[in-house]
């Protein structure tokens, strides 16, 4: 046989093994059904309009630290956090004895289209703390604001210093002006005034952005390689599970996302020290708890660049940056992430907590 | 009484029109029934510009042009269309004018889609070029069509990133979202008089109402918060949201 023939025949033989696995893949996919996410106990402890307050139920021995209230961004669902057992970041905080309350918005409708940022950060927000610092009799949180929701409790720790313990903020924007920033140079001549003028913005609209800065892997090879997936349920399960958060992004009351990305990511008032909310000059040196800043090493959404500055900005002395090896999505579901990030929390609020 | 000459040199002018209207009919219908004539009515005489002339230049004082949207090369150009048209007129005026707008944005969402449409056929191109360059140096990727399409999706993410972080690249993306953005609020006010008619609740009174039922609320809080204990007010709180878990619990178990 020559080395052509060969060849030609390797690749038959290959193309047809390719051909059984999206078979077996398709097969297991119309068996698999809906999935479930967010399975951790929990139960609502505050509502007000769209948003809800959970405490989740202890799994471990308290660790005595303050109430840890996660902050998660507006823009996509919390359940990220609590994706599967085996996934889950809130569980793995749980099983180091901390209290977890999560902020979950809710999705947004027309109800909410004049609802403003201001009512989120310092309304909503600063009354789910006032709750559990009530409810716990306690004199501060510890606050771990994620994505989006990293920048809201930052503005919210700037603004309420005296009701934060210490600061954890997950792949959070604070420099929104970076040039590996891709999302912040789209939106720099986007008319918002307009984009908001004739209501919410639709959570596919913000699902098409997503998409759009990397088509060719988000779009085409994700699925090219689940149909490699031999077939696998847990393996598929894991994927629709993702696939369902993925796709799963609220409405944006109409206001509130202008505020945002005219105050934030066109004028880049936070960092420039000249975001007011509440009538208050929302000051980053203001915030003089611990801090502790996770970012993701190969983020596509908020670049490290967009993370980093944060330490320089902060007033406190306690001030540590994490990098995570890890994508903006891997951060809360990848294996490597999920060795290290919640031992690295627990660890960093226990060493707080001594001091 | 009609001269029956249909020449009608010295005839009242109007009868002058009624003949040209009739010859250029035949002419067209000539042509339509395929005939390459422009005589009319086969008799050798050229079709005479008198009555369509008149046409023509009363449509061009509208702001038509001549040529109804057809450029060089025979090409469709709507916005050559309706580009110059006068504003709306009559009854219908502010309809005419939502019309009128949203047919231009559609113009501006098609040219600038094209030109999308032409920087992804060039980020296609520039990648399959990196593509058969690697090729041509990694033997690997001749021997693997998974090797080969990873290659691809790579150079793809590559070419279009270098693309996607250009000023053009996000005026072009703005401009796409802005047209679109824009297309949408004409489209509200269309509705808008659409469910005024029909006595439908319009999205201008129901955000009449949410404003109403929220600076209400602002009020009764405030309101609340003067008169109550914090203790008070903060069990008040938590009493719906006790009920919700229950009722999320309940849906959980698939009970009604």
């Amino acid at each position: 046989m020559t080395a052509a023939a060969d060849s030609f025949a390797r690749l038959l033989k290959d193309a047809a093994a390719t051909q059984e696995r999206a078979q077996s893949t398709l097969r297991a996919l119309r068996e698999i059904g809906d999935v479930e996410v967010g399975l951790s106990d929990r139960t609502c402890v505050y509502a007000e309009d769209k948003i809800q307050l959970y405490r989740y139920a202890a799994l471990a021995r308290s660790a005595k630290l303050p109430p840890l209230l996660i902050c998660y961004a507006m823009v996509n669902r919390p359940y990220m956090l609590d994706l599967q057992p085996d996934r889950s970041l809130i569980r793995e905080l749980l099983f180091s004895g901390i209290d977890v309350y999560l902020l979950d918005w809710g999705y947004p409708d027309g109800a909410d289209r004049f609802t403003s940022l201001e009512e989120y950060i310092c309304g909503y927000l600063g009354r789910c703390v006032e709750f559990i610092l009530e409810q716990n009799a306690a004199d501060g949180v510890n606050m771990l604001g994620v994505c989006q929701g990293g920048t809201m409790s930052l503005c919210y720790a700037a603004l309420q210093p005296q009701n934060i313990a210490n600061l954890i903020t997950m792949v959070s924007p604070v420099d929104f002006r970076t040039p590996e920033n891709l999302l912040s140079k789209w939106a720099q001549h986007i008319d918002v005034d307009a984009l908001t003028q004739s209501g919410n913005v639709s959570g596919e609209f913000l699902n098409l952005v997503y998409l759009a800065l990397m088509p060719f892997r988000l779009t085409q090879q994700k699925y090219v390689n689940l149909l490699q997936m031999h077939g696998d349920p847990e393996q598929l399960k894991n994927f629709m599970r993702m696939e369902k958060w993925i796709f799963d992004s609220p409405d944006q009351p109409a206001r509130a996302f202008r505020e945002f990305i005219q105050w934030f990511y066109q004028d880049n008032r936070l960092i420039r020290g000249e975001l007011t909310l509440d009538g208050t000059q929302v000051l980053l040196k203001n915030i003089k708890c611990p801090v502790l800043n996770i970012y993701a090493a190969n983020d596509h959404l908020v670049p490290p660049s967009a993370s980093i500055p944060l330490g320089a900005h902060v007033g406190c002395e306690d001030y540590e940056a994490l990098q995570v090896d890890v994508g903006h999505i891997g951060m809360y579901v990848s294996g490597k992430a999920r060795k290290v990030v919640p031992a690295a929390i627990t660890r960093w609020l226990l060493k707080r907590n001594l001091a | 009484m009609t001269d029956p000459n249909p020449a009608h040199p010295q005839g009242p002018a109007f009868l002058k029109v009624w003949d040209d209207y009739v010859a250029a009919s035949q002419s067209l219908f000539e042509r339509l029934s395929g005939g390459s004539s422009a005589t009319v009515g086969g008799l050798g005489a050229p079709m005479p510009p008198a009555f369509l002339g008149p046409w023509k230049d009363f449509a061009a004082s509208l702001g038509m042009p001549p040529d109804l949207g057809v450029g060089v090369g025979g090409q469709f150009k709507p916005e050559q269309l309706f580009a110059s048209f006068l504003p709306g007129l009559g009854y219908s005026r502010e309809y005419q004018e939502i019309c009128r707008r949203m047919l231009e944005l559609t113009t501006q969402f098609r040219r600038r889609y094209a030109e999308f449409a032409q920087q992804s056929a060039d980020i296609g191109k520039s990648a399959l070029h990196a593509v058969q360059q690697r090729g041509a140096s990694d033997d690997t990727l001749r021997a693997s069509p998974a090797a080969i399409y990873d290659a691809w999706i790579d150079s793809a993410e590559a070419a279009y990133a270098q693309a996607a972080h250009t000023e053009p690249f996000a005026r072009l993306l703005a401009d796409l979202c802005n047209i679109l953005s824009a297309f949408k609020v004409e489209r509200g006010k269309l509705l808008e008089a659409l469910a005024r008619q029909l006595d439908w609740p319009s999205r201008a009174e129901i955000d009449s109402l949410h404003r109403q039922v929220r600076s209400l609320t602002t009020a009764a809080a405030k309101a609340a918060a003067a008169t109550q204990p914090a203790a008070a007010r903060k069990a008040a709180a938590a009493k719906p949201a006790a009920a919700k878990a229950k009722s999320r619990k309940a849906s959980k178990r698939g009970v009604k």
